[in-house]
């Protein structure tokens, strides 16, 4: 996927994720698609592109709400980088391990954007972090585990019985 | 030279990361600043028609479910509108007696939540009126069981309303009751605490706050919690209070904006509503 196509697809999701996706909230929690896109850019692109397009999802997320500006661009910089260096060597093709990688993203984006929301309120940073982080964090995996497996489908080569594809 | 290729070529990742990293800080350490306002309003702009298509899907179940609530409020509010009006000129005889200003009623602008913050920790929505609509920033925002926040910023077609659990709003109370006063804030969830409230001040379980109308942020009158605990702060000499918000603040859909006041016997929109009733009753 070229420069241009995954700047259109990072565009689409944060309109998805700031106008539409409080539609599928459980309990006032919803799943984080830049994360998951940014996962999937780390995985398939490298830390370079995945912190470009991060830092730009983010900024647009703090536009788009009101939040302080630089928080999210912060977060997703970061979470796009330290998923690089971790998980980007280690079983790149296994769905359930990138939903995993999603579920961490999600709990290191939250771990940088709640001492900055709650301005390094103790009591708050437990509280939202049992109340939200957790189950969006699992909320955003099982829907990446169902993005990651639908991508895959979609985009599989299908062996012809001459041997070719 | 050796510089830069040492950041760009072999560690690129991480110079870009230090880049990001750093604007990053510089754009927290950055007050809301006009251009900031005006990124913010491009944003919202933008944003808009997406905003106005995924808001209109809605189930025909739930509509029909949420008519025929209307329909019976409809009938319940008519009952009560013509109660709460003998009240009101029986009120307002009394306070010409006593030579006071004459009450006045609030103006209110209908709108719809177009969107919420994609964040859990930053409690704020956007609704459908803006500047054309006259909607100014500081304006009051309440739904039909009371008091939800209020317009933090203002764009053409579409406002910013920061929500009651937003960590910036306080809101000063009274007790409907007995007229104590205190400070609301946010607590967790739908739930708030009301400061600085004596040991023995007359506040109990069940009463009702509405806003006490000082400080000028808020217009007086409006409902906005009921308490439901209230314990002694060990050592202390005032009451913990907790409060239960009457709007449910995470599924807010239909609001109204306070624009401002107008005369008690104004009956502008039952005239609406009335005509309305008519056409309705003629298209049958």
């Amino acid at each position: 996927m070229n420069v241009v196509r995954i700047v259109f697809v990072a565009l689409v999701v944060f309109v998805i994720q700031v106008t539409a996706i409080h539609r599928i909230a459980i309990a006032g929690c919803t799943p984080d698609l830049t994360v998951i896109l940014l996962v999937a850019l780390v995985l398939e692109r490298g830390p370079v592109l995945a912190v470009v397009i991060g830092f730009l999802l983010g900024f647009l997320q703090d536009l788009g709400n009101a939040s302080l500006l630089g928080m999210n661009a912060l977060a997703k910089s970061v979470l796009a980088y330290g998923v690089s260096r971790v998980g980007g060597g280690l079983l790149p093709e296994n769905v359930l391990f990138k939903g995993f990688i999603v579920f961490a993203a999600c709990i290191l984006n939250d771990v940088i954007v709640l001492p900055i929301a709650t301005s390094f309120s103790v009591g708050e940073m437990v509280v939202s972090f049992f109340r939200y982080s957790l189950l969006s964090a699992l909320y955003s995996a099982l829907v990446g585990i169902c993005i990651f497996v639908l991508l895959e489908l979609l985009t599989r080569r299908v062996v012809r019985p001459g041997g070719g594809y | 030279m050796h510089l830069l290729s040492f950041l760009f070529e072999k560690h690129l990742d991480k110079t870009v990361l230090a880049i990001a990293v750093a604007l990053a800080i510089v754009l927290l350490s950055v007050g809301d600043q006009s251009q900031i306002r005006a990124a913010r309003a491009i944003t919202s702009v933008l944003l808009y028609p997406v905003n106005r298509v995924t808001g209109s899907f809605a189930s025909v179940e739930s509509l029909k479910q949420e008519n025929g609530e209307l329909r019976a409020m409809v009938v319940t509010l008519y009952q009560e509108r013509e109660r709460l009006l003998q009240f009101g000129e029986e009120r307002n005889r009394l306070r010409k007696l006593l030579d006071l200003k004459a009450d006045t009623f609030h103006r209110f602008l209908s709108c719809e939540v177009i969107e919420r913050s994609s964040s859990p920790y930053v409690h704020s929505i956007t609704v459908d009126r803006g500047a054309s609509d006259s909607v100014r920033a500081g304006m009051a925002v309440v739904n039909y069981r009371g008091l939800v926040g209020r317009v933090s910023q203002v764009f053409p077609w579409s406002s910013q309303v920061l929500l009651l659990n937003n960590k910036s709003i306080s809101v000063s109370c009274a007790d409907r009751r007995s007229r104590v006063v205190g400070m609301l804030e946010w607590d967790r969830g739908n739930y708030f605490r009301l400061e600085y409230v004596g040991k023995e001040e007359d506040v109990i379980v069940g009463d009702t706050l509405i806003t006490s109308g000082l400080g000028l942020l808020f217009p007086k009158g409006f409902p906005v919690g009921t308490v439901f605990q209230i314990t002694d702060e060990k050592g202390g000499i005032a009451k913990r209070v907790r409060v239960a918000s009457l709007a449910s603040l995470d599924a807010l859909e239909e609001l109204f904006i306070v624009t401002g006041e107008k005369e008690w016997n104004d009956t502008g929109l039952l005239d609406e509503l009335e005509k309305f009733q008519v056409k309705r009753t003629h298209a049958r």
